[in-house]
């Protein structure tokens, strides 16, 4: 199985997979809709991307009424546009924080690991962002386990 | 039918009205895109057309024009870009200034390309911009404090953190009007030069503050852009030229100028690195392993150049600061004699918190050491303060008196060419500046030939051309002899134009340290033009012409066009030791004149060279016809 492994102490925080995910998603460069999100730590000195790790659970799918999540090929939990009424259900049951909604289509969106070729991994120039084979597409708990010797340091 | 923008551009320009509470926007043309691009061919045709010669700096008619450009936004690398166009305070006349970060970007994410201010608010206020919602908002609980603060307390009030939230401001210095205050965002990106901060202090504007906006780029052909970004990645990478400044930014500077004679030590009074002084802590490996350090990269940026780092050790072990540039190991260390890594490095980022130019910072402190330590300037005149060569926390209450302007600290807001002129005597003779009023970056340019004779003919605030980007493109040879005064005048006449190209972009002049042919590539890929580099240095010395024409409006002439004395003095020791620039002034103007088709006498852009470069329609304004007529014969 092949995930998005994310380091976040790679990270620099300069935003380049969200301009690549946004144009992969949508064919124009526009941060907004992009399905990842870099969040910053410790002031403005740490960052890190985010976005869906395509969990076992997959509580977006359970929830959704109408049966628009399903798994792709490669493993990503995908929306049907034709399917999805843009209740945001999926948003309230995803604990990560990594479905999201667009007011332009008025649709749910989140990350479909572009069909197998993640343009954030591409386009990140750090390898913060890697998309790589794995056991396990859960990254955060030895990251969240591991942060307070990583921090850059103890105040903000 | 509307007219359809090239890629890449957001659309419209903001027009704010500081004195009518007012804004409003305006559209750009296709044909104004391609003929002002951005940055500063957009900021110098605004200064040409709206800030006629009665409009000095601190008239509220001048302009601030906060610009960016057509690849800002877009995936090349440091494509954040903030150009800073406005009569400065330092020369009154052009200035041409970058910061990076991510102004550029969440500028044009929310529907602008630019910001052009005029007037002056009655109170002091904040642009809030965030999409379509553009207001002029109360600053009372932003005045006091510095540029961090600022940007910390907006991050609170707006609830915003990271980079959703954009915030440029002049901190205590723009707010005091001190004629070196700089305009600084997202903790440690400065557009610096001319005193930028000042005539945003003048009007009374605290902040700029962007909220990350939602609105779509375009590129005309992504693909082609998606490639001509990777290969100028692959180049700044891999070339032998440009990788270590991917790897380190400009960290090797201090060693290496160091061996060349070019690293300003103690007010140019030496050239020779004091004894004592571990060299290996100074190496780019030694700056940034010496600290705990982690990157903080501007929009779209792989480059391993700025960062953010822990001070190890000292009074304020644990701050963290923003990693020095070169310049600021150099203006908040070597210039006034400060060899301490950890204390130059704490000094640099109270300087950006204060907002003041490095650069003239550094020349200003080594001038104060050098007077009280030969008796010009007396311990009772800096308020009881003492400052000896390296004292770093000296030099940051001296910062603090500044940006107040309390007691001496009132006269040193001048700048250090105003100061020195005031103090007069010996002491006038020590200072290092050039007669402009432009200010030296932070080398030592009695062994930089090149720098020093471009930054006294640049038009905006600093050096116009710096040091050459692959010369050869622009018909120079590869290398010249840095003191053959005839090689040194042709190579700054003759990649003239480049930079004011990369100032137009929206992007970091790092990051365009490639071939022009892939600049111009990654330009056309974003705007769907088909941009040469031949239209790219028309457009670059056209621009630098508009400059030169503005400024000699101001009445900025020739005659002005020379080194401070110590600016220009003779190396006493070290690799340049004897090389004497005095001596050669005047042939390296004739040349540079002749390279640039300048007229000489007047300073003017030549009828024939204003032709040349599409101007005619300033010709004019510059020449009266008999003059005209004669002109260049």
């Amino acid at each position: 199985m092949k995930v998005l492994r994310i380091t976040p102490q790679r990270c620099t925080g300069c935003m380049r997979c969200e301009i690549a995910c946004s144009y992969e998603q949508s064919g124009v460069f526009q941060p907004a809709k992009s399905v990842i999100r870099i969040s910053p730590f410790e002031a403005h000195t740490s960052y890190a991307p985010y976005t869906c790790t395509q969990c076992d659970e997959a509580w977006c799918m359970v929830a959704c009424p109408v049966n628009a999540i399903t798994i792709s090929p490669v493993g990503a939990k995908i929306i049907l546009n034709d399917l999805c009424v843009g209740c945001k259900l999926c948003t309230i049951a995803c604990p990560y924080g990594t479905m999201f909604y667009d007011p332009d289509t008025a649709k749910a969106t989140k990350c479909n690991l572009c069909g197998g070729a993640p343009a954030c991994a591409t386009a990140c120039p750090t390898q913060a962002i890697e998309y790589v084979e794995a056991e396990s597409a859960d990254w955060l708990g030895s990251f969240a386990a591991e942060r307070a010797e990583t921090q850059l340091a103890q105040q903000a | 039918m509307q007219e359809e923008l090239p890629g890449g551009y957001a659309g419209k320009i903001l027009r704010v009205d500081l004195s009518q509470n007012r804004t409003w926007t305006e559209a750009w043309t296709a044909e104004m895109c391609r003929t002002c691009i951005g940055g500063v061919g957009l900021g110098i045709k605004i200064l040409w057309d709206e800030v006629p010669a009665e409009v000095s700096w601190d008239h509220e008619d001048n302009r601030l024009v906060l610009a960016t450009g057509p690849l800002a936004g877009l995936p090349a690398w440091g494509t954040g870009g903030l150009t800073v166009v406005t009569r400065g305070a330092l020369t009154n006349g052009a200035t041409n200034t970058q910061a990076n970060g991510f102004f550029g970007a969440n500028l044009k994410y929310s529907g602008y390309d630019a910001i052009v201010l005029q007037g002056r608010a009655p109170e002091w206020v904040y642009l809030y911009i965030h999409d379509d919602t553009v207001e002029l908002r109360d600053a009372s609980a932003l005045l006091g404090k510095d540029t961090w603060e600022t940007q910390e307390t907006l991050e609170q009030m707006l609830d915003l953190t990271g980079h959703q939230l954009s915030v440029y401001t002049s901190g205590l210095a723009g707010e005091n009007q001190v004629r070196f205050a700089a305009i600084h965002g997202d903790y440690g990106h400065v557009a610096s030069k001319n005193g930028c901060g000042a005539v945003m202090g003048n009007k009374r504007l605290k902040a700029v503050a962007i909220v990350r906006g939602s609105k779509a780029l375009r590129a005309a052909d992504p693909r082609g852009l998606w490639m001509a970004a990777q290969e100028i990645a692959e180049d700044l990478q891999y070339d032998p030229s440009t990788r270590s400044l991917y790897e380190y930014g400009t960290l090797p500077g201090v060693s290496g100028l160091s061996r060349l004679g070019a690293l300003p030590i103690k007010n140019y009074t030496t050239n020779v690195v004091p004894e004592g002084v571990d060299m290996s802590q100074w190496t780019a490996q030694g700056l940034r392993e010496g600290f705990d350090h982690r990157g903080h990269q501007c929009n779209s940026c792989g480059m391993h150049h700025c960062h953010a780092q822990v001070l190890p050790s000292g009074p304020h072990q644990g701050a963290i600061v923003d990693e020095p540039e070169y310049e600021g190991w150099s203006g908040a260390g070597w210039a006034f004699g400060c060899t301490d890594p950890v204390a130059t490095s704490w000094l640099n980022t109270q300087v950006d918190r204060a907002c003041v130019d490095v650069n003239e910072f550094g020349w200003l402190m080594g001038w104060v050491v050098e007077c009280q330590e030969k008796g010009y300037v007396t311990k009772e005149q800096l308020g009881g303060l003492t400052i000896t060569w390296g004292d770093a926390e000296a030099a940051n209450a001296l910062l603090q008196m500044i940006i107040r302007r309390e007691g001496f600290g009132d006269v040193l807001a001048e700048g250090v060419k105003r100061a020195s002129e005031t103090v007069g005597g010996p002491a006038a003779e020590c200072a290092i500046y050039a007669m402009t009023g432009n200010t030296p970056r932070g080398h030592d340019h009695r062994a930089r030939w090149e720098e020093m004779l471009d930054t006294c003919t640049g038009s905006g605030g600093t050096l116009d051309s710096g040091p050459p980007v692959l010369p050869t493109e622009m018909g120079q040879p590869a290398r010249i002899n840095p003191f053959d005064p005839d090689a040194v005048a042709r190579m700054v006449g003759g990649t003239r134009g480049r930079r004011q190209f990369e100032d137009s972009l929206g992007t970091c002049i790092f990051t365009t340290r490639t071939l022009l042919s892939i600049l111009c590539r990654t330009l056309s890929a974003a705007t769907g033009w088909d941009f040469t580099k031949d239209e790219a240095l028309l457009f670059g010395r056209r621009t630098a012409a508009l400059m030169r024409a503005f400024n000699i409006r101001c009445g900025i002439t020739p005659d002005l066009e020379r080194p401070s004395k110590r600016y220009g003095s003779v190396p006493v020791d070290g690799p340049a030791q004897g090389q004497d620039i005095g001596a050669h002034w005047e042939h390296l103007l004739d040349v540079w004149y002749d390279m640039v088709g300048y007229d000489r006498q007047t300073g003017k852009p030549l009828p024939a060279t204003l032709e040349d470069l599409g101007l005619s329609h300033i010709l004019a304004d510059l020449w009266d016809a008999r003059e005209a007529t004669h002109a260049g014969t």
